[in-house]
């Protein structure tokens, strides 16, 4: 009987009630739009940071500056030591590389050789563009990359090949690729890091580990500090400047996300608070009725409340998938990419809109104080 | 029989009017009482004082064993919905709810709803065709008729009935007090309060009011039967 009556209820005050679930359905679409577009925007951000390459340095203590240095036994890690800890702490969504570096005569052109793992260059730097072909082996020998300035300067062409030289020894690779990053790489040749340790004759040292963390500047950090802590002996640094711009870009828009949220629920609150004070005034009569009929205050209200609380989720579920159409739209003409629809934000917008319709019921209270003899009266 | 309604010395003041002054009275069970008197005599207010919807300034009011007077909010609403079956002028009934619903709303508020019991009470005032009609749909008398079943369906100890047919054209009244005569045939115990000198004539006991007291009887009980 009780939900019967709730029912009855809705639909005998059907004009009041359908304002009251149009202003909670324009806020819910509202509110979920924005919050899908919060997520989608966290994604889309950590996409564009994460094409800026390595967000997560570990070098040895003593070094200044890693991407500087070359190979000298005080300025070195061990490779096994730091990757062991590394692959044990990354989590999937992180692309890791130890890097050595050597500066290598061709002929006479000195020239920065790099000794990495080619397999996930493309993976630290999604963003570089490649002129022939990216290396899928880890360790070949055989084949490198140039970077743009650097096969100019030394007239190095996909196909051809490049002789190393460092001390006595020399290396020989053919060029798989000419690379185009738009910064200091592009002076650079990259060949594998076994490769450059022989060049070099330091087996199993390498002059920095760079990852790439695909996440909030929160989880980059939270990896920094893990590393730290099974890499005590090293220095673990995040990149500071696409961290922090990162951080500090979602903080403004989760902030102004925010603020319309909350200036969006008041404005539903009021928008249902006018409406059930209406109502209230409108159903004194039933309540006298009610409790005439020996009904308790208590079983009266649950009713009205009930009544509210399914308004407030029915509000929440339709505004919510008006929202994720609204975000979809807005993402296209803001952001120029659509955004994926959050199924996290029903729930959140359910509940949210429940309680505002709640808070917006508030004058129902009212009725707890009606006299049925007076109503009966007809006063 | 045994005494359902024990009024001492009532006094119920409206600021500084005074709306019943020093009543006293009894009804055993079974009667059909008519409470009769002018407008402003102070019959609502003891018919609101005997039925918990109002509190009386001082005196006592004893129903079915219960001191009313004694009885806080949760107490009072418990009363009602246990021992007293109303039956209003103006019906009132819940517009948004069917005939059978309306009957309904006064089992769920005593205790739990049997929409079988609900129809036969509706079928026993003669309305078993209208039960999914809305008050809107149903005519003045067939509102009280359901305004009656829903009077009945808890069993109350007393019946209060304000003006019942004072709404109601001729044939419409003669349908409603046919059927207060069968409660009271049957045993009920009922209140009426009414205006009109032949339908107070029909209960076993009159009591005037007039300015809050009552009138002297000069009639002996049951003399005014038809």
């Amino acid at each position: 009987m009780f939900w019967r009556l709730v029912f009855r209820l809705l639909r005998g005050s059907r004009a009041r009630l359908t304002v009251a679930i149009l202003a909670l359905v324009s806020g819910a679409a509202v509110i979920s739009g924005l919050l899908n577009l919060d997520f989608g925007v966290e994604y889309q951000l950590t996409q564009q940071f994460r094409t800026l390459g390595a967000n997560i340095i570990i070098a040895p203590k003593t070094t200044e500056s890693a991407a500087e240095s070359t190979l000298t036994n005080s300025a070195l890690m061990n490779e096994d030591a730091v990757m062991g800890q590394v692959q044990r702490v990354a989590t999937a969504n992180v692309a890791f590389a130890p890097f050595a570096y050597v500066i290598a005569r061709v002929g006479e052109t000195q020239v920065v050789a790099v000794g990495t793992w080619l397999d996930q260059l493309q993976n630290l730097n999604p963003s570089w563009k490649m002129n022939g072909g990216w290396i899928s082996s880890r360790a070949d020998a055989g084949q490198c990359l140039a970077g743009r300035n650097a096969a100019r300067e030394l007239h190095l062409v996909t196909g051809g090949s490049l002789q190393l030289q460092y001390l006595t020894r020399t290396s020989q690779c053919k060029i798989s690729g000419i690379l185009d990053s738009g910064a200091a790489d592009d002076n650079q040749v990259f060949m594998s890091l076994d490769s450059l340790q022989t060049l070099a004759d330091l087996p199993d040292k390498v002059s920095v580990v760079q990852l790439s963390v695909s996440g909030t500047p929160k989880l980059i950090a939270t990896t920094a500090s893990r590393l730290s802590a099974a890499l005590p002996q090293f220095q673990v640094h995040p990149i500071r400047k696409v961290t922090e711009a990162e951080g500090e870009l979602l903080g403004r828009i989760r902030l102004l996300i925010i603020s319309m949220i909350i200036l969006i629920l008041a404005l539903t609150a009021l928008c249902v608070l006018a409406t059930m004070a209406a109502l209230a005034m409108e159903r004194r009569a039933d309540v006298g009725l009610m409790k005439a009929l020996g009904g308790s205050i208590t079983r009266i209200v649950s009713l009205f409340v009930a009544e509210v609380g399914l308004l407030g989720a029915a509000g929440g579920l339709l505004g919510g998938v008006l929202g994720v159409g609204l975000s979809y739209w807005m993402g296209l003409r803001v952001f120029d990419t659509a955004v994926t629809p959050q199924w996290q934000i029903f729930p959140i917008t359910i509940i949210l809109m429940t309680l505002v319709a709640m808070a917006g019921a508030l004058p129902l209270r009212m009725l707890g104080e009606v006299k049925p003899a007076i109503i009966l009266r007809g006063e | 029989m045994a005494t359902v309604v024990q009024i001492e010395n009532l006094r119920k003041e409206f600021g500084k009017v005074c709306a019943l002054d020093g009543v006293s009275f009894e009804i055993q069970e079974g009667e059909w009482i008519a409470i009769m008197g002018p407008s402003g005599s102070g019959k609502t207010t003891l018919i609101n004082i005997l039925g918990g919807l109002d509190t009386p300034t001082s005196g006592r009011t004893i129903v079915d064993g219960v001191d009313v007077g004694r009885l806080d909010e949760a107490g009072l609403t418990r009363f009602r919905a246990e021992k007293i079956g109303f039956v209003f002028q103006q019906f009132h009934l819940v517009s948004y709810l069917t005939a059978l619903e309306n009957v309904m709303l006064a089992q769920y508020f005593h205790s739990t709803t049997d929409e079988r019991e609900a129809q036969q009470a509706l079928e026993r005032v003669g309305l078993g065709d209208r039960l999914e009609h809305l008050p809107t749909q149903l005519s003045g008398g067939e509102q009280q008729r359901v305004a009656v079943a829903r009077a009945l369906i808890n069993h109350p100890k007393l019946i209060l009935a304000d003006e019942p047919t004072g709404n109601l054209d001729e044939a419409n009244e003669k349908i409603v007090l046919d059927l207060l005569r069968e409660l009271h045939t049957e045993g009920r115990t009922i209140l009426m309060v009414t205006h009109a000198p032949s339908i107070g004539s029909l209960a076993d006991r009159r009591i005037d009011f007039s300015h809050g007291h009552l009138v002297p009887q000069l009639a002996p009980v049951g003399s005014q039967r038809r």
